[in-house]
C-alpha cells in the first residue's frame, strides 16, 4: 500500500508541475479579460482541453489521498480568534451607513461620469472588486458592515411571518435581476443611474427587513447578504458557535449542507452570472444575437431569453450530475441530498473567477479612488491610474482561476469522504460533480480565450 | 441526515443501520458505516465484519489507484505529445 505522505507529496508535486505548465501556456494569452486570440501560442481547442485535463488530473490525484484521518484533520484544523469589540463593530456599522449616504449623494449630485465619479469608484472598485474579495479571502464582515441592515434595525420591525413555501427563491430572482441590470444598462458609467438603482435596492431591502425582520430577510431573501455568507464559508476566518475562528481556506465547506434546492439554485446561479457576463462579450454571441434580431426578435428578448435559458441549463446540468453521482456511488442517499452536499464545492470556482475578473481593475483604479475621494465633487480632470500591469499578471489571474478549481476538487473529495463509508463509493460519487467542473472549466476558458467584442444592442 | 435525504426504491431490500436508520445498498457498506460512525457500539461480530470489509475495500482501492495512475500517465503523455506536435 502506498503510504499517505508519499501519495500526498506525489499529488502536490504533480499538481504544482501541471499548474505552472498550464500557466506558462496560457500566459501567452495575455490578460484574462479580452485577450486576443492571435497572441495565443497554442490553438484554442488545445488550450481548452488542457484546462479540462488539469481538473481531471487533480481529481485523479485527490483520489490518491485515501486516509480518512488525514482528510478530516485538514478540515478540522482551527484556532480560536479574539472577537472584535463593541466599539469597533459600532464604528464599522456607522462607516457602512456613511459610505452608502456619500455614494448616493455623489451619485445624484456629481456630474462627472465613469471613473471620475466617486459613486462609481466606490461601488465597482472598492466594494464589488475589493470588498467582495475580502469576504472569501479574509472573512464575511457583511453582517456587521451591511448599511441596509443597520438602517432596518434602527426601525421598528413588523415581524410578519416569512412565507416558507417560497423558501430562498426570492434571493435567486434578486441575484438574477441585479446582474441583469448590470449587464443590460450602463451601470458602470452613469452615476445617476447607479444611484437610482442603489436607492431602489435600499428601499426594497429596508422595507423587506422591516416587514419580516432583519434576521429572516438577510438570511433568506437578500441576494447580497446570501452571496457574502456563502463566500464567507470559504474564508479562513469564520464564526463557529458564536466565536471567531481561524481555519484553512475552504475548511468549512465539506461540512456545509445547503437547506434545499433553492439554495443549490442560488450557488449555481452565482456561478452562472459570472459566465454570462463574459459570454455576451464574445464574437459568436454577437453574430448569433445579430442574426436572431434580424429575424425580428427584440434585442431585450434575445438577451433575457439567453440569460434565463442559460441559468436554467446550468441548474439542470448540475442536477443531472448529482443523479449521475448517485447512480455511480450505489447509494440510497437521494440525488437532492447529494446536490445539496456537493454544491458548496462550486463556491471556490466562483470566487476564483471573481478574483481573476476584478484584481486588475482594483489595482489599476485604486490610485484613482484615492484621488477622487480627496475631492468628490470636483474630481481632477484626469485622475491618476496605475500605468500598467506587468506581463506576468495574466498568468496570476489564470492562477486564481486554477487555484479555485483545485480547491473545488479537494472540497468535493472531502465532502464525499464525509458522506460515504466506502472510500471507493466516495471516489465514484464525485464523477458527476467532476464532469460538471471539467465542462465548466472548458466553457469559461473558451470565454477567456475569445477576443472581447462589445455586446451589440445594449448600452454598455 | 433525515428520512427525506434518502430515496430507497420500493422494490429494494436495503441494509438498514440499527443505530441511525441509514439504508445501504450493500451489507459491506453497512459494515464499514458501523465501524466508522458507531465504533463505540460494535459487537465482536460487527468488528470482524468491519475489518473484513475494510480489507476488501483496501484491495479494491489498490486496483483503483493503479487505474488512476495509468489515467494520470496517459493524460500527461497525451498532452506532452499533443503539445510537441501542435506547437
Amino acid at each position: 500500500m502506498v503510504s499517505v505522505p508519499r501519495a500526498t507529496r506525489l499529488a502536490l508535486t504533480a499538481a504544482l508541475g501541471l499548474s505552472t505548465w498550464v500557466g506558462a501556456a496560457a500566459a501567452h494569452s495575455g490578460g484574462l479579460a479580452g485577450s486576443a486570440r492571435d497572441s495565443l501560442a497554442v490553438p484554442t481547442w488545445l488550450f481548452l482541453l488542457t484546462g479540462g485535463g488539469v481538473v481531471s488530473v487533480s481529481f485523479l490525484l485527490a483520489s490518491f489521498v485515501t486516509d480518512r484521518g488525514l482528510v478530516a484533520a485538514v478540515h478540522d484544523w482551527g484556532r480560536p480568534l479574539p472577537g472584535p469589540g463593541r466599539l469597533l463593530r459600532t464604528l464599522v456599522r456607522l462607516a457602512g451607513v456613511g459610505v452608502l449616504a456619500l455614494t448616493l449623494a455623489v451619485g445624484f449630485l456629481d456630474r462627472a461620469s465613469g471613473v471620475r465619479n466617486l459613486a462609481i469608484l466606490v461601488v465597482w472598485v472598492a466594494w464589488w472588486g475589493g470588498y467582495v474579495a475580502s469576504t472569501y479571502l479574509l472573512g464575511n464582515s457583511w453582517p456587521t458592515l451591511n448599511p441596509f441592515r443597520t438602517l432596518a434595525e434602527a426601525l421598528p420591525s413588523l415581524d410578519r411571518p416569512y412565507p416558507d413555501r417560497i423558501g430562498s427563491w426570492p434571493s435567486v430572482a434578486g441575484l438574477l435581476l441585479l446582474v441583469w441590470i448590470e449587464v443590460a444598462t450602463p451601470l458602470a458609467d452613469d452615476p445617476r443611474l447607479l444611484a437610482s438603482v442603489l436607492s431602489a435596492y435600499t428601499i426594497v431591502t429596508v422595507a423587506g427587513a422591516v416587514v419580516v425582520g432583519a434576521d429572516v430577510w438577510f438570511e433568506r431573501a437578500d441576494p447580497l447578504a446570501r452571496t457574502f455568507r456563502y463566500y464567507g464559508h470559504l474564508a479562513p476566518v469564520g464564526v463557529e458557535d458564536g466565536r471567531l475562528r481561524l481555519r484553512l481556506p475552504g475548511g468549512a465547506l465539506p461540512d456545509t449542507v445547503l437547506d434545499g434546492r433553492d439554495d443549490v439554485a442560488f450557488v449555481v446561479t452565482l456561478l452562472f452570472v459570472t459566465t454570462y457576463d463574459g459570454f455576451v462579450a464574445t464574437a459568436p454571441w454577437a453574430s448569433g444575437a445579430r442574426a436572431v434580431v434580424d429575424a425580428g426578435v427584440p434585442p431585450v428578448a434575445v438577451y433575457l431569453g439567453a440569460y434565463l435559458l442559460g441559468a436554467g441549463l446550468f441548474y439542470l446540468a448540475y442536477r443531472v450530475s448529482a443523479r449521475l453521482g448517485r447512480g455511480r456511488a450505489e447509494t440510497y442517499l437521494s440525488a437532492g441530498y447529494l446536490a445539496r452536499r456537493f454544491a458548496p464545492s462550486l463556491l471556490p470556482i466562483a470566487a476564483g473567477y471573481h478574483l481573476a475578473h476584478n484584481l486588475a481593475s482594483v489595482l489599476v483604479l485604486s490610485p484613482t479612488l484615492v484621488a477622487v475621494a480627496a475631492s468628490p465633487l470636483a474630481p481632477p480632470p484626469s485622475p491618476p491610474q496605475l500605468a500598467g500591469l506587468p506581463a506576468w499578471f495574466g498568468g496570476l489571474e489564470l492562477a486564481c482561476v486554477l487555484l479555485g478549481h483545485l480547491l473545488a476538487v479537494w472540497v468535493a473529495h472531502a465532502t464525499a469522504y464525509d458522506l460515504f463509508p466506502s472510500r471507493l463509493q466516495a471516489v465514484r460519487s464525485q464523477y458527476g460533480v467532476t464532469a460538471v467542473m471539467v465542462g465548466y472549466t472548458m466553457l469559461s476558458l473558451w470565454i477567456v480565450a475569445e477576443p472581447y467584442v462589445t455586446p451589440p444592442f445594449i448600452a454598455t | 441526515m433525515t428520512e427525506s435525504d434518502t430515496d430507497v426504491p420500493p422494490d429494494a431490500t436495503p441494509h438498514v443501520c440499527e443505530h441511525c436508520g441509514r439504508p445501504f445498498t450493500r451489507e459491506r457498506y453497512l459494515a464499514l458505516h458501523r465501524g466508522l460512525d458507531h465504533a463505540a457500539a460494535l459487537s465482536d461480530d460487527e468488528r470482524a465484519a468491519y475489518e473484513t470489509a475494510h480489507d476488501a475495500e483496501t484491495d479494491d482501492l489498490r486496483r483503483f489507484r493503479l487505474l488512476a495512475l495509468a489515467g494520470v500517465v496517459a493524460l500527461y503523455f497525451g498532452f506532452l505529445m499533443t503539445y510537441a506536435v501542435v506547437t
